[in-house]
């Protein structure tokens, strides 16, 4: 017994010992194992094309075999095909991988470096207006570069010299000088590519400027003055090639501390944020014009009376319909979000006494977008969460609020999930799964049919919300920013061009124009002509959450704002011409009725803005805010944190939803 | 001699001890939620708790479902599906333990399951397309350390269920819409093989020979797991109520069992004598003996739709993620291989589904 004892232990040793050794002696073997590469790096031009070779070498330097696969960590910018024919698609520097086993099946990697040069540049080519200056004038270069592989290069890497600087130069910021009359040649060079200009410098006829201005003789902050300056020779002719650049001296009210008070743009468009005194001055040349301006301030501030609320604090509130029943009453429905799929539909005839009356639960997480159709007889509300995946939209009767009933449920092609709709003409504009938005025919509720799609074509192209106006979709795309589209557009139809009424159709849809920005934030578009003006816009609106969000527990800070898109023109030319930016907040979702901007702005609250009269720069700093409300409650779903989603001017009043607090119904006081 | 021997008892008594005081460590992604949870089952007292919860996404006010989840071949980091972007979903890519956020890419529409190879060192994701147009899907082959796609192979409609085999060498998945099985060669990046997953009798009605959109999926496979050992995968029927295997030496069907309602994912057990699968339509899971071919247990589950199933190292416990419907809390069933219960539900967020083993404490 002892012996076997003794030689059971001693196996037992020996095992353990083995499997160590053998662990050991595993490991070094393996680790003893490179994979070869030739060439080691790369340097290609564009277009070129190279193979690689590899080998797993033993520790002697020893091929042991060649199965070494290959891929590249920039696919769009240098290929690699598993073999290792390998092909530079744009300059720069990159990393290819390489990967193998070792006899033991160990891993083995090793990584190649590839340069790409930059193609040398082969074309300059001046742009803009023709070589003749004004003396004691300046215009910057303007120069279109290109390389041998035709990608468009930086103006940057071209040097400008001016073969008399004493007649014309040419400074570090591209701004070409005129000194004196004569003739120079501007010259760019970059490498072996070049291109002349031949400038002449004339003498400065202008004597005088007549400076005048047009817009309101009382001025008030965010009023935008148009002054226009006509430089003139001896002669009193005018000069209509003088360049003319305007600038401003200004003297706020309040000169503690104060920061630019007022902007003047390139072409005579003054507007003041401040109360105060500003002077105006045009340049041509060496003659200046100036005159003083008087800005007052908006004064239109109002206070908000909080005139209902309807808490909802167990569940985020999502977005808000409000709307006069087929019975003469007023009603409401709201969404939930993270939640149990609800929707809650409210009777707020008395604001003051909002009371739920019916809610409709089905199966979803979240129920982010709810509408009801004009004659207030069908609603729909969209599913995001479905236990099945099979998410889609469900339509309602809602002609009797207090006993709400679901007609279909619909998620044919709409399974991923729908953000967002809109209801027009006996059809729903679904957004789908993010990518394009569906246009369903719902004339027959309980057989509702997809009758197209608009989708746009874009890489990585997305879409979030679109809102329906007179037979045009206003889409919101993120990156590709608001989008218009005919769906069958009516006279009515806003636009900024003349157009061939209904060019599109829900069954053909038609896109008419877009207008994209850097930030990518586009959440929200709504359409608007001012009232005041006449002006076309397109108020485009963010929603980003550069500071996270937080579901349970604390604040949120979002971030973004809105954007005021002026069609001058025609779609084909969109401009960004004024902003409303609420610092340290985020944008939601809003809504524009007359004149006036109302805004769910996260965590800023409600706040209603005067658009009245031509639009330029921040309004926020201008006075134009008439009323702001920032709604929290102790019991909200997270206390005290104002998460603002949506407004609806309705009746007189403001609805708003709030995503902790639920259901506000506001008024503005004299 | 008595030195060695006190040794090897302390060695013995040290391995038992551990192995009745042993933690278990998981990753559940709540895809209603967005949220990961990171649990522990602590299988002394047969009491898990959650260790910590990770928020993830970047638009907060919109569902981005958090789908696949996989700890990376060498532990370091934990790698996450988000299915909705705008419109493509993400990868991203944790610490292990500490939940800290590296870095992520875009991948396709729908990522879904996913795992690394030892081969290639490469991370396979299944872009599931769930919401899309009946058109092939593709997987995405991700360089985790880059985080860049190095590759997008082409393949069935509605790829779903993707596992690698024990060496690394092989890529399964199935693809739903098309009754397939498709393996890819880990090292090529290309389909290697494919085969009809369909009851005999309905295969050539389900074949990839059908014009995409036209497809009439009989089997609807959603879930693959290799066997460790033998040269055997199981593929979940989720439409035909049945769990395949397929011999990949002879790359034919070589056993069907019929299973509850819409067997969702299943796992087979690292000694290879268990095989778990989750029954969606029947809020079970099914606890099959792989020698006998016989399902010994049918186990109710704390929610109506079990998801994902991971089981521990040691064969001995299974972990199931628990849907939930609507608003109701999502759960991860524990159960016991040996006692054929289920031991412990731990709470999560809603709509819980990804889930993976991550690690074994003392």
């Amino acid at each position: 017994m002892k012996l076997f004892q003794h030689s059971l232990l001693s196996a037992a040793c020996a095992c353990l010992l083995l499997f160590v050794v053998t662990s050991c002696y595993g490991q070094q073997s393996d680790s003893n194992y490179r994979i070869a590469v030739i060439p080691e790096t790369l340097s290609l031009e564009v277009d070129e094309t190279a193979r690689l070779t590899g080998t797993v070498r033993d520790a002697g330097g020893n091929a042991v075999h060649d199965s070494v696969f290959f891929y590249s960590l920039s696919r769009e910018s240098v290929s690699v095909s598993r073999s290792g024919l390998v092909k530079g698609l744009q300059p720069g520097t990159f990393e290819l991988q390489a990967y193998a086993l070792t006899p033991g099946n160990q891993r083995l990697t090793a990584t190649i470096p590839v340069e790409v040069s930059f193609p040398p540049i082969t074309d300059i080519a001046f742009t803009g207006r023709p070589g003749r200056m004004y003396a004691d004038t300046r215009r910057p270069v303007t120069l279109s570069v290109t390389d041998a592989k035709g990608f468009d290069r930086n103006p940057g890497e071209v040097t400008l010299t001016s073969s008399d600087s004493s007649v014309a130069y040419v400074d570090n910021f591209g701004q070409l000088h005129a000194k004196k009359p004569g003739a120079v040649t501007i010259t760019a060079q970059a490498g072996e590519a070049t291109a002349r200009r031949r400038t002449e410098v004339v003498v400065n006829p202008v004597t005088t400027i007549e400076l005048t201005r047009k817009g309101e003789q009382q001025t008030r902050t965010g009023d935008v003055v148009r002054f226009t300056a006509s430089p003139k020779n001896a002669e009193g002719r005018v000069i209509d090639d003088m360049p003319v650049e305007y600038s401003l001296a200004a003297q706020p009210d309040n000169n503690r501390g104060e920061a630019s008070p007022a902007q003047v743009k390139e072409d005579g468009r003054f507007v003041a944020r401040k109360p105060g005194t500003y002077t105006v001055l045009a340049r041509a040349g060496t003659v200046f014009a100036e005159q003083t301006i008087g800005v007052e301030a908006r004064d239109i501030q109002r206070e908000v009376e909080v005139v209902g609320h309807a808490l909802v604090g167990d569940v985020h509130t999502s977005d808000l319909w409000v709307w006069e029943g087929v019975d003469g009453n007023d009603y409401a429905v709201t969404g939930t979000w993270g939640g149990n799929g609800e929707a809650y539909f409210w009777d707020v005839t008395d604001p003051a006494n909002m009371t739920i009356i019916d809610t409709v639960t089905v199966d979803a997480r979240t129920v982010n977008d709810v509408k009801i159709s004009e004659d207030g007889r069908v609603g729909v509300i969209t599913r995001e969460g479905a236990s099945d995946r099979k998410n889609g939209i469900v339509i309602l009767d809602v002609r009797n609020p207090h006993e709400v009933e679901i007609i279909s449920e619909y998620s044919e092609g709409l399974t991923g999930g729908v953000h967002n709709a809109f209801i027009y003409e006996d059809h729903v504009y679904a957004v789908n799964n993010g990518r394009r938005y569906d246009i369903i025919d719902i004339s027959d509720p309980g057989n509702p049919e997809t009758v197209s799609r608009f989708e746009l074509d874009t890489p990585g192209h997305a879409v979030h919300d679109v809102w329906v106006e007179d037979g045009i979709a206003y889409s919101s795309n993120w990156d590709d920013g608001v989008v218009a589209v005919d769906v069958g557009s009516t006279p009515a139809a806003d636009s900024p061009e003349t157009h061939e009424v209904g060019t599109g159709s829900p069954e053909n849809p038609v896109q008419l124009g877009s207008y994209s920005y850097p930030s990518g934030w586009n959440h929200a578009a709504f359409p608007f002509r001012s009232q005041s003006t006449g002006d076309f816009y397109v108020i485009a609106g963010d929603e980003a959450f550069p500071n996270g969000l937080f579901v349970q527990d604390k604040p949120t800070i979002p971030a973004g704002w809105i954007h005021f898109i002026k069609f001058e023109g025609g779609w084909d030319h969109p401009k960004e011409v004024a902003r409303y930016r609420v610092p340290e907040a985020g944008t939601h979702n809003f809504w524009v009725k007359g004149d006036t901007l109302y805004v769910a702005y996260y965590n800023a609250g409600l706040r209603v803005v005067d658009i009245s009269g031509e639009l330029m720069g921040n309004l926020y700093e201008q006075g134009r805010e008439i009323a702001r409300f920032v709604p929290t409650h102790h019991r909200g779903r997270i206390p005290n944190a104002a998460m603002s989603w949506g407004p609806h001017p309705y009746k007189g009043y403001i609805f708003v939803s709030d995503w902790n607090s639920g259901l506000w119904a506001l008024k503005l006081t004299d | 001699m008595k030195r060695v021997l006190l040794l090897l008892v302390l060695f013995l008594a040290g391995f038992c001890h551990h192995t009745a005081a042993q933690t278990h460590h998981l990753y559940v992604a709540a895809e209603s939620e967005d949220k990961v949870y990171q649990l522990a089952f602590d299988a002394r007292s047969g009491e898990g708790d959650i260790r910590d919860s990770i928020a993830v996404g970047q638009f907060p006010t919109e569902n981005e479902g958090p789908h696949g989840i996989n700890v990376g071949i060498e532990g370091d980091y934990w790698f996450l599906s988000l299915a909705h972007g705008n419109p493509y979903g993400w990868l991203y890519k944790f610490t292990t333990g500490g939940n800290k956020f590296v870095s992520r890419t875009e991948l396709g529409m729908f990522p879904a399951s996913m795992e690394m190879s030892k081969v290639t060192g490469l991370l396979y994701v299944v872009n599931f397309n769930l919401h899309g147009d009946m058109e092939p899907g593709t997987v995405s082959v991700v360089d985790p350390r880059a985080m860049t796609v190095v590759s997008e192979i082409t393949t069935g409609i509605m790829p779903h269920g993707s596992r690698m085999s024990e060496d690394g060498r092989y890529q399964y998945h199935v693809s739903m819409m098309t009754d397939e099985l498709i393996e890819i060669n880990a090292s090529a990046l290309k389909i290697s093989r494919r085969l009809s997953v369909a009851p005999e009798e309905s295969a050539s009605a389900s074949s990839a020979a059908n014009p995409p959109g036209k497809t009439e999926a009989i089997a609807q496979p959603t879930w693959v797991d290799p066997h460790p050992t033998q040269g055997l995968v199981y593929v979940a029927n989720n439409k035909s109520n049945e769990i395949v295997e397929v011999d990949t030496q002879r790359w034919e069907v070589s056993r069907r069992y019929n299973t509850g309602k819409a067997p969702y994912n299943l796992e087979i057990s690292h000694d290879g004598q268990w095989l778990v699968a989750s029954y969606k339509g029947e809020g079970a899971t099914g606890i099959w003996n792989l020698q006998s071919g016989k399902e010994v247990a049918r186990i109710t589950n704390s929610r109506r739709i079990p998801h994902g199933v991971a089981i521990a190292p040691d064969s001995r416990y299974a972990f199931i993620s628990v849907e939930g419907i609507g608003g109701e809390a999502g759960s991860v069933d524990v159960i016991d291989l040996q006692a054929l219960q289920r031991v412990e539900v731990i709470e999560v967020g809603k709509q819980a589904g990804g889930i993976v083993y991550w690690k074994t404490t003392y």
